[in-house]
């Protein structure tokens, strides 16, 4: 009792660190040799990164073919919607100097293709893609019922514009004997996506799960015939529409469209040597001045083919070394002076 | 009472605004005139007058929530926000999910309106307080006691001694002749010194007669409430005759009785409608420069996010041509988009709801909360809490902490601010001898230290232990029965208003209302002449043991215009005497001509203790013949009761029988200084703070502190002493001073010559540099001709090149207007630090006003921005608490917004790849939560604890 008494009478501050502001506290000490040494450093690791990291971008091989024009015919063709049943096919022969070892990645390559509108990429059904309400197709605006009312599965502007050419690599052995090179469509997911994000309505057969709904206008199966192949790889959960689904951020994407599976000729990846591409081309991108490649690629530990990382590594090493020489120029001059200063 | 008050810069303009619209609002339906009849509360009701309820709180249980959010919302950023969120609303354009503004508008707006409840909560609790005093009601012929809110207008109440005045009453009747009633006002203008009111003869024939009081039903007719202090004007109608009223009838709410035993008093305006309240609603708010800043970096953030807006918009427009139309296979427009034109419109808006976290919505807020926290490190600091009195440094407002970091000019009130404000009595001249210095065996003078032997009191029973004196040639002369020392310290312990207090036989305590009179009468009282008690006709005084009854006779108070106070007393001898102390420029000349010669020793004397930095008082008898003073009596009384320009009479009759007086002596008394002042200034000095010190004092003894605490320096290259008393002198004394300081300033060719040329209403006179350090005294009287129009300039441009300016001999109304003017052309940051109610004013006037809490009562400290105990804790609060808290807001700032920006300029890029088409690169709960949660932790963590 006697001691809150005393604590109450006297008003005395309470001798803490955070009431005297005697917090630990750290003050840089700046002199010229730390800063500039500290810049050298910092400009020497960014370039060492940076070289690095180009490097290793060089190291990938990677084959790019614009399509677009090579299928001048065929995209005359699509370009009006009366034809969308004809089928259209382009072969493009290309010739591999060197072999791709490892693995070896097929994408398709899209320019000038928005995926990043913002009213694109709202127009989906999360709840239906979930399989959890196939008739929820709120935001699916403006593919979100077909004509007579019944929704679309999946709806939505994005499902609506999947990517639906079909690409083939062929591997010419020589002038008789061409070769389907094999290739894997499973695992070019995100995992969350193909066991999280998407899931199919549950029923017996997917067929039955998807009746009372409509399949997207420009498509031309139904989301549960998707692959023909693979029973398991339909409905939602069809990797190609999943991968479509993931939108891109930029205007100019690729997506992995397949990977070699390495048996027989492919164990160490792809052999120098004639190849082509066959090409189903159903989607239309020349309404839009855009257009479509494919690409064949290898992998390394830093990833894709991008320069970009490699090259903002290096523009900050030199901008910084840039910097750290024009301060040392600039100490030494004053200290010069300074030191005539002094002997004057 | 001040309250933390939140976001500063925009209650102004809210308030007043608020405040205009009410009064406006009165106006229109309220009185032309008021009447009113006493003890008619029937009467009364008809106009129905408020009762006696005041009210500060501003919100009641039911309107709190709408009345806060319409105040909160008259606030830009979250006006901004509001529309943002029915922006949102519109589907066609709601580019983000409602919750992203909802969630950070909700938590501002409820951390402010829990601010908000609980300050007023405590204003809830003041009111009731207030209200709910009780005081003594005449009626039916009874005292009844009630609270005050429940008094009317029309009621007759009582007040005591030492009791608020509950609202403006009109006086009727006091214990004093002539019903004088005697009332301070500190609360209402800051003014000590006791003020007289006097009620109208007819009334004060009531006295207190509770028959007469309930019987009496006057009517009064008088002007309706306004907020004039020294204004009231009203016509009693009483017995078919009609009797004028003046503001020296009327006692105002918030002043106290003082001196009066009771008094009674016609209820006249009551609750909101007295002038305390009438003039409470504009009170004036100080904000900082910062604040200031922000509202104009707000308003450019708006402007620049316009145009980021419009340029995007532009851009979708040409997008939606170019490709967008294209691109309608697989996005095709919607039905009430008919060209890219009109999505254009769209997405301006969907642009400006996704780029809102560039406002600041949570900087308001975070201001606060440093603010907040850097006011509470200097409730906290140790160093500059003050142990013998127990008393920590206090922030009292929350809002000035970053000002203090930017002071250039700091104006010091002396006594008590420099000096400790404890007067000791220390040295005398009595009938030219001087007394006071101390010498040794060998006749040498010696300095007073902790071993001097002290004078030793034991004769005198009645002795406070607690005085020291070291001469003792002049216990000597009192104990001998010098004449004229004995005549001395008789008018010492006669000639003051201290009150005495004898709780126990022997222990008097002296209750002085000027340090300097319990000085004078405490030593009067050790030297054995002491002031026992005094009653409103007689004064004893034990004189060498033997106790004798004065008849007092008249009091001639002291005001600062005649500066010396006289009292006529019978003595037992029954002799009329009048004594006299006061400032000795004016005392000297009201001499009688025989004593000129002491006069010179004594003046010679005077100088002696003022270079010493004593301050000095004459002290002077005249014995009256009776008739004489029966005359000037009744004269007296005339003047007293006199209605029109009574003052002035008064002082025209004091005049009469001041004069002829023959001198003394002197007392010199002793101010300290306090601790650490001098290292303070020069430590202030050090940081290009200049010291200006403002004091009523003598221009000697002013000097003399300067030089004490170093504002003024020995090898200093000049100083420059203004006294002219008339335009041209003043003038030519300026100018002289500048031309030794900076003679080009005096050439046509000079820049800031130009300068002032070329902008007559030029904004702020550059800085000069001066070529050596230069100090300047200036006099009371020359300040008065210097603050007139065209002489301020030439004072601000000279004395802003000095090192140290004194201003002595100030009224407190100068000494602001000193603070107003280097405010005013320097635009400069100024920090006014003061004691005492005399400083109340030029507190209120500088950026940040600083009191100290220390002998001269609370006025100071209740109208400051931050008190404290020390003047040298200043040197910590500018140097370490201000450099800290404008640091750390620059910071903060500059860090608030780099991340607002780096977070929203991300998207504006964005927008060249996504087509113009407001997609938005982050979540939608991050941006909800990036100001609000991710990033205000590390930012206030650095402003808070950033060295």
């Amino acid at each position: 009792m006697k001691k809150t008494s005393q604590i109450c009478q006297s008003k005395l501050p309470d001798n803490t660190a955070l009431k005297q502001q005697q917090l630990p506290a750290y003050r840089l000490q700046l002199s010229a040799t730390g800063v500039l040494s500290g810049f050298f450093a910092t400009g020497a690791f960014c370039l060492g990164v940076g070289i690095i990291l180009i490097l290793s971008a060089k190291s990938i091989k990677e084959i790019e073919i614009k399509y677009t024009k090579i299928c001048a015919n065929c995209a005359e063709l699509r370009e009006d919607a009366i034809n969308f049943d004809k089928e259209c096919t382009c072969s493009i022969p290309f010739y591999l100097s060197e072999t791709m070892q490892g693995n070896v990645y097929l994408y398709y390559k899209l320019y000038g293709f928005y995926q990043n509108l913002y009213r694109y990429i709202l127009s989906r059904s999360n709840s239906q893609l979930v399989g959890t309400d196939l008739k929820d197709v709120g935001n699916c605006a403006p593919f979100s019922k077909s004509h007579n009312g019944t929704p679309i599965a999946p709806c939505g502007a994005i499902a609506n514009s999947i990517f639906n050419d079909t690409i083939i690599l062929s591997y010419n052995l020589n002038s008789s004997i061409h070769m389907e090179v094999p290739m894997l469509r499973s695992g070019i997911t995100w995992w969350t996506d193909k066991y999280v994000k998407f899931r199919n309505p549950s029923a017996i057969n997917l067929s039955s799960a998807f009746t009372g709904t409509a399949k997207p206008p420009y498509w031309s199966k139904p989301v549960y015939e998707l692959d023909l192949e693979d029973t398991e790889n339909n409905g939602f959960l069809n990797d190609d529409f999943i991968v479509w689904m993931r939108t891109a951020a930029f205007p100019t994407f690729k997506k992995l469209y397949r990977r070699l599976n390495r048996v027989q000729y492919f164990i160490e990846g792809l052999p120098a040597g004639n190849y082509s591409f066959n090409i189903t081309y159903n989607f239309p991108v020349t309404r839009f001045k855009g257009e479509k490649s494919v690409v064949l690629s290898t992998l390394t530990w830093s990833g894709g083919s991008s320069l970009f990382l490699g090259l903002a590594y290096t523009v900050t090493g030199a901008v910084t070394w840039l910097a750290a020489f024009s301060m040392m120029a600039i100490h030494l001059m004053l200290k010069e002076k300074r030191t005539l200063f002094i002997e004057r | 009472m001040k309250y933390i008050k939140p976001f500063i810069s925009e209650i102004p303009w809210n308030y007043s605004w608020y405040y205009c619209a009410m009064s406006l609002f009165e106006r229109q339906d309220g009185e032309q005139e008021r009447y009113l009849q006493a003890n008619n509360r029937e009467f009364n009701t008809r106009f129905g007058y408020p009762n006696n309820t005041i009210k500060t709180s501003r919100y009641n249980v039911f309107n709190f929530l709408p009345l806060n959010l319409f105040e909160q919302f008259q606030r830009l950023a979250n006006a901004y926000f509001l529309i943002l969120l029915f922006l949102q609303l519109i589907p066609q354009i709601s580019s983000l999910a409602w919750y992203t503004t909802v969630i950070p508008l909700m938590v501002v707006l409820s951390i402010t309106a829990v601010k908000d409840a609980i300050d007023d909560m405590k204003r809830h609790q003041n009111d009731n307080h207030v209200n709910n005093r009780s005081v003594m009601v005449v009626m039916n012929g009874r005292i009844k006691e009630d609270k005050w809110m429940n008094i009317q207008v029309g009621d007759i109440i009582k007040l005591r001694n030492n009791q608020p005045v509950t609202a403006d009453i009109l006086l009727l009747s006091s214990s004093e002749p002539y019903s004088l009633t005697y009332i301070e006002t500190a609360e209402l203008d800051g003014e000590t010194n006791l003020k007289v009111k006097q009620a109208i003869p007819v009334t004060s024939d009531l006295e207190d007669n509770l028959e007469l009081l309930s019987a009496f039903d006057g009517k009064v007719t008088c002007e309706s409430p306004n907020n004039k202090l020294d204004k009231f004007t009203g016509i009693l109608t009483y017995k078919g005759k009609d009797f004028t009223l003046d503001h020296d009838k009327l006692l105002l709410r918030g002043c106290i009785i003082r001196n009066t035993d009771w008094c009674y008093g016609l209820v006249i305006y009551t609750g909101p409608d007295t002038k305390l309240m009438q003039n409470c609603g504009k009170s004036t708010f100080k904000r900082t420069h910062m604040d200031h800043l922000l509202n104009v970096l707000v308003v450019w953030i708006f402007l620049f996010l316009g145009s980021m807006c419009f340029i995007l918009a532009i851009g979708h427009g040409i997008w939606e041509n170019k490709k967008g139309y294209y691109f309608q296979n697989y996005l095709p427009w919607e039905e009430y988009v008919p060209s890219s034109a009109v999505s254009a419109i769209l997405v301006f808006w969907s642009y400006f709801i996704i780029l809102n976290t560039m406002v600041p919505i949570s900087l308001y807020v975070s201001v606060e909360i440093i603010r907040l926290g850097n006011s509470c490190y200097i409730n906290w600091d140790r160093k500059m809490f003050y142990a013998p009195k127990n008393s920590p440094a206090q922030a009292r407002t929350t809002t000035l902490n970053e000002e203090l970091g930017q002071v250039k000019y700091v104006f010091s009130d002396k006594t008590g601010t420099l000096t400790q404000n404890i007067m000791v009595f220390n040295k005398c001249s009595i009938n030219g001898m001087f007394y006071g210095h101390v010498y040794d065996k060998k006749g040498m003078k010696v300095e007073v230290s902790e071993e001097t032997e002290k004078v030793d009191f034991s004769y005198n029973k009645l002795a406070d232990p607690k005085f020291s004196f070291y001469d003792k040639t002049l216990v000597e002369a009192v104990k001998k029965g010098d004449r004229w020392v004995h005549l001395f310290f008789l008018s010492l312990s006669l000639c003051h208003t201290v009150m005495s207090e004898e709780k126990v036989e022997g222990k008097l305590v002296y209750q002085a209302q000027s340090p300097d009179e319990g000085a004078l009468v405490t030593a009067a009282r050790n030297f054995g002449f002491v002031f026992r008690y005094r009653t409103s006709e007689t004064i004893a005084v034990v004189e060498m043991g033997e106790t004798k009854v004065y008849q007092l006779l008249a009091i001639l108070d002291f005001s600062n215009v005649r500066k010396r106070m006289s009292i006529v007393v019978r003595t037992p001898e029954d002799r009329v005497m009048l004594f006299c102390k006061g400032a000795d420029t004016i005392l000297c000349q009201l001499l009688h001509p025989s004593c000129r010669f002491l006069r010179d020793v004594t003046m010679e004397h005077l100088d002696d203790f003022a270079v010493e930095g004593l301050r000095t008082l004459m002290v002077a008898y005249r014995e009256l013949d009776n008739s004489f003073f029966q005359a000037w009596s009744k004269k007296h009384s005339e003047a007293c009761l006199s209605l029109e320009n009574r003052e002035h009479k008064m002082s025209n009759v004091y005049e009469e029988i001041e004069k002829d007086l023959m001198l003394l002596g002197a007392t010199a008394i002793e101010d300290k200084l306090q601790d650490g002042v001098p290292e303070t200034v020069t430590t202030l000095n050090k940081a290009q703070i200049k010291m200006w010190v403002l004091t009523g004092d003598k221009q000697e003894t002013a000097v003399n502190i300067a030089y004490a605490c170093n504002i003024f320096e020995e090898e200093m290259d000049g100083m420059f002493i203004v006294e002219g008393k008339n335009n041209e002198t003043v003038l030519q004394e300026l100018r002289s001073a500048r031309d030794k300081m900076k003679p080009e300033s005096l050439l046509e060719s000079d820049p800031v010559n130009i300068y002032l040329t070329s902008k007559p209403q030029m904004l702020r006179i550059p800085e000069e540099v001066p070529n050596g350090n230069y100090g300047l005294i200036i006099n009371g009287c020359s300040l008065a001709y210097a603050l007139e129009g065209n002489l301020e300039l030439e004072l601000v441009r000279t004395a802003c090149m000095c090192k140290g300016v004194i201003c002595c001999r100030m009224t407190p109304l100068q000494k602001a207007q000193v603070v107003e003017m280097v405010k005013r052309y320097k635009k400069v940051v100024t920090l006014a630090i003061g004691d005492g109610a005399n400083d109340v004013s030029m507190i209120k006037a500088a950026h940040i006003g600083v009191g100290i809490s220390g002998q001269e009562g609370m006025q100071a400290m209740l109208n400051s921005d931050y008190a404290f105990s020390q003047f040298h804790y200043l040197q910590r609060l500018l140097l370490v608490h201000g450099r800290w808290s404008y640091n750390r807001m620059c910071k903060f700032l500059s860090y608030f917004f780099y991340k607002n920006f780096a977070f929203t300029l991300v998207h504006f890029w964005y927008a060249f790849f996504s087509g113009f088409s407001a997609q938005t690169v982050y979540d939608t709960w991050f941006i909800t939560f990036y100001n609000l949660v991710y990033t205000s932790l590390p930012v206030l963590g650095l402003s808070l604890f950033d060295q």
